[in-house]
């Protein structure tokens, strides 16, 4: 069988996408010094590689049928979508993976007049409600686990266990509904397109991109989630990771790929409507939100700038 | 102790601690008691050692429980915090067995007219220890309520304040000679001490706790 080389832009994709989204489940873990950055790569990958393989169909569907049909317009995407990432991850700042890749098939769909605006609305519909069903899981998880740790009495050591252990089981779980949701992102746009490809290969290939992207390159941005946005404490961390990965594996049966960065910063908010949000460094947000708000722009100049210089070429 | 958790056996551990504390307080006031009511420095001697000894199994038992907590079982937050409360507590019991050590060392002489005040603080700041062992054994019990009994540390130790200045001035209103009035008034300083401690060890504790609270 001959080596699909088109799939290379997706698996660059699934790097960046390992690279940069994989922090938002044990940054806290890893942070706090709970776990080695060596437990969290294994724990985060074995759950992001079941993820993919068992419940990422969805999602592929839904982005195959937003991207069309001609291979390099494929590659474009997924490597304009891949550039953004890398960009975004280098200066550290979480970002949305799902929008650098329909940020780029809009700007391929934009260059040769296609655009599926029906299913483009439902996907920018789920995106505005990754972050509100975050805030509002976060405040149901930390009303019902605080009433569960003031009201039974117990050691300080088992409600620190409890705590760490639950983080660890959310973080393994997280990665489990990254790998669900966001799997589609990486090899999403290839499926049916690529001969001798099954969908379930592209679910394999696309996890295994994503997991290389969490062993080599994830340090950077798991550390400004894990302590720059707000100084989470085991509870908080806890509550923002449960509703984080809740918010994403909600999506991940919805069929539509999210942002988990979206997620975790819906569930900060959340926990700081329980708490006060002074404790909040807007600064670290604010540069979050920026990234976000240019993810899909940049995403969308480089791939209706490279789809431009292949057509140029193709007419010379 | 195969199947006993590093959690349990390190509360063990703790509890044994908070034991050898309160025996070393008990001996402390026992010691003080009689020494007021007949004061015998061979005895004092052979109570001082006591005290000593309930002092060092104590600090064993702290070592050792210090040793447990840097296996890697217990999470960093909470080795920090149990380290810093066994190093602020760990002060109650050596100011006690000081103090005693002085009256023995310093051949200090209680004069009567001071001695119901004497032993009105040496039980204030028993108690008051015996409150701070209580809010620490909550802590791994029922860690949201340790607090309650650090509140009554801190009112024990308002009244030992109390009873150190309004001695000390007793002391040295009187006529006393002037070293035996320094003696003394180090003396009830250092006994007042103890609920100083003990105070410092319960805000140890309220921080523990505000740390946890949601």
């Amino acid at each position: 069988m001959v080596f699909p080389f088109p799939l290379l832009g997706g698996i660059f994709l699934g790097w960046s996408l390992g690279a940069n989204n994989a922090s938002n489940f044990f940054g806290t873990a890893v942070a706090s010094r709970i776990i080695t950055f060596r437990r969290a790569y294994l724990l985060c990958g074995g759950g992001i590689i079941l993820g993919a393989v068992l419940q990422g169909r969805a999602g592929l569907q839904t982005l195959s049928s937003l991207a069309g049909s001609d291979l390099t317009s494929l590659v474009i995407i997924s490597l304009a979508a891949a550039l953004t990432n890398t960009m975004m991850t280098f200066l550290r700042l979480p970002i949305s993976t799902s929008q650098a890749v329909i940020g780029a098939i809009v700007g391929v769909g934009l260059t040769m007049g296609k655009v599926h605006w029906s299913i483009l609305t439902k996907v920018i519909i789920c995106w505005i409600a990754t972050p509100i069903g975050a805030i509002i899981l976060a405040c149901l998880v930390y009303w019902l686990l605080g009433m569960i740790i003031s009201h039974v009495p117990m050691s300080m050591l088992t409600r620190d266990k409890i705590l760490w252990s639950g983080l660890i089981i959310m973080g393994v779980y997280g990665s489990y509904a990254l790998g669900a949701n966001n799997v589609a992102n990486a090899t999403g746009i290839f499926s049916g397109r690529l001969p001798g490809i099954s969908d379930g290969c592209l679910l394999l290939i696309g996890g295994a991109a994503i997991i290389l992207g969490v062993f080599t390159y994830s340090k950077r941005v798991m550390l400004t989630v894990g302590s720059d946005i707000m100084t989470l404490d085991a509870f908080t961390a806890l509550v923002a990771v449960t509703a984080m990965a809740i918010t994403v594996h909600i999506f991940a049966f919805v069929g539509v790929p999210v942002s988990s960065s979206q997620a975790v910063v819906g569930a900060i908010i959340g926990i700081s409507f329980m708490r006060g949000v002074r404790a909040i460094h807007f600064r670290t947000l604010r540069n979050i939100g920026f990234g976000w708000f240019m993810t899909p722009i940049i995403a969308l100049i480089l791939s209706a700038a490279g789809q431009a210089i292949i057509a140029g070429m193709s007419k010379v | 102790m195969l199947f006993v958790s590093k959690q349990t056996q390190i509360e063990e551990l703790l509890a044994q601690y908070r034991q050898k504390v309160s025996l070393c307080l008990n001996n402390f006031h026992e010691s003080i008691k009689k020494y007021c009511q007949a004061p015998d420095r061979q005895i004092l001697g052979n109570d001082f050692l006591v005290v000593h000894k309930a002092e060092s199994l104590a600090d064993d038992l702290r070592r050792e429980v210090e040793v447990m907590m840097y296996t890697k079982s217990i999470f960093p937050e909470s080795r920090g915090d149990i380290l810093g409360l066994l190093e602020t507590m760990d002060k109650v019991p050596n100011q006690a067995e000081f103090a005693l050590h002085m009256v023995l060392t310093h051949h200090i002489v209680i004069p009567p007219q001071f001695v119901p005040s004497l032993l009105r603080l040496v039980d204030i700041c028993h108690r008051c220890v015996n409150s701070l062992l209580e809010g620490a054994a909550k802590l791994f019990t029922d860690f949201t309520n340790a607090t309650v009994a650090i509140g009554q540390v801190d009112v024990l130790e308002s009244e030992a304040d109390a009873i150190e200045a309004n001695l000390t001035e007793q002391i040295f209103a009187g006529d006393l000679e002037v070293v035996h009035k320094l003696l003394l008034r180090d003396l009830v300083q250092n006994i007042a001490a103890i609920s100083d401690r003990a105070e410092n060890a319960g805000d140890r504790i309220r921080i523990i706790v505000a740390k946890r609270n949601v």
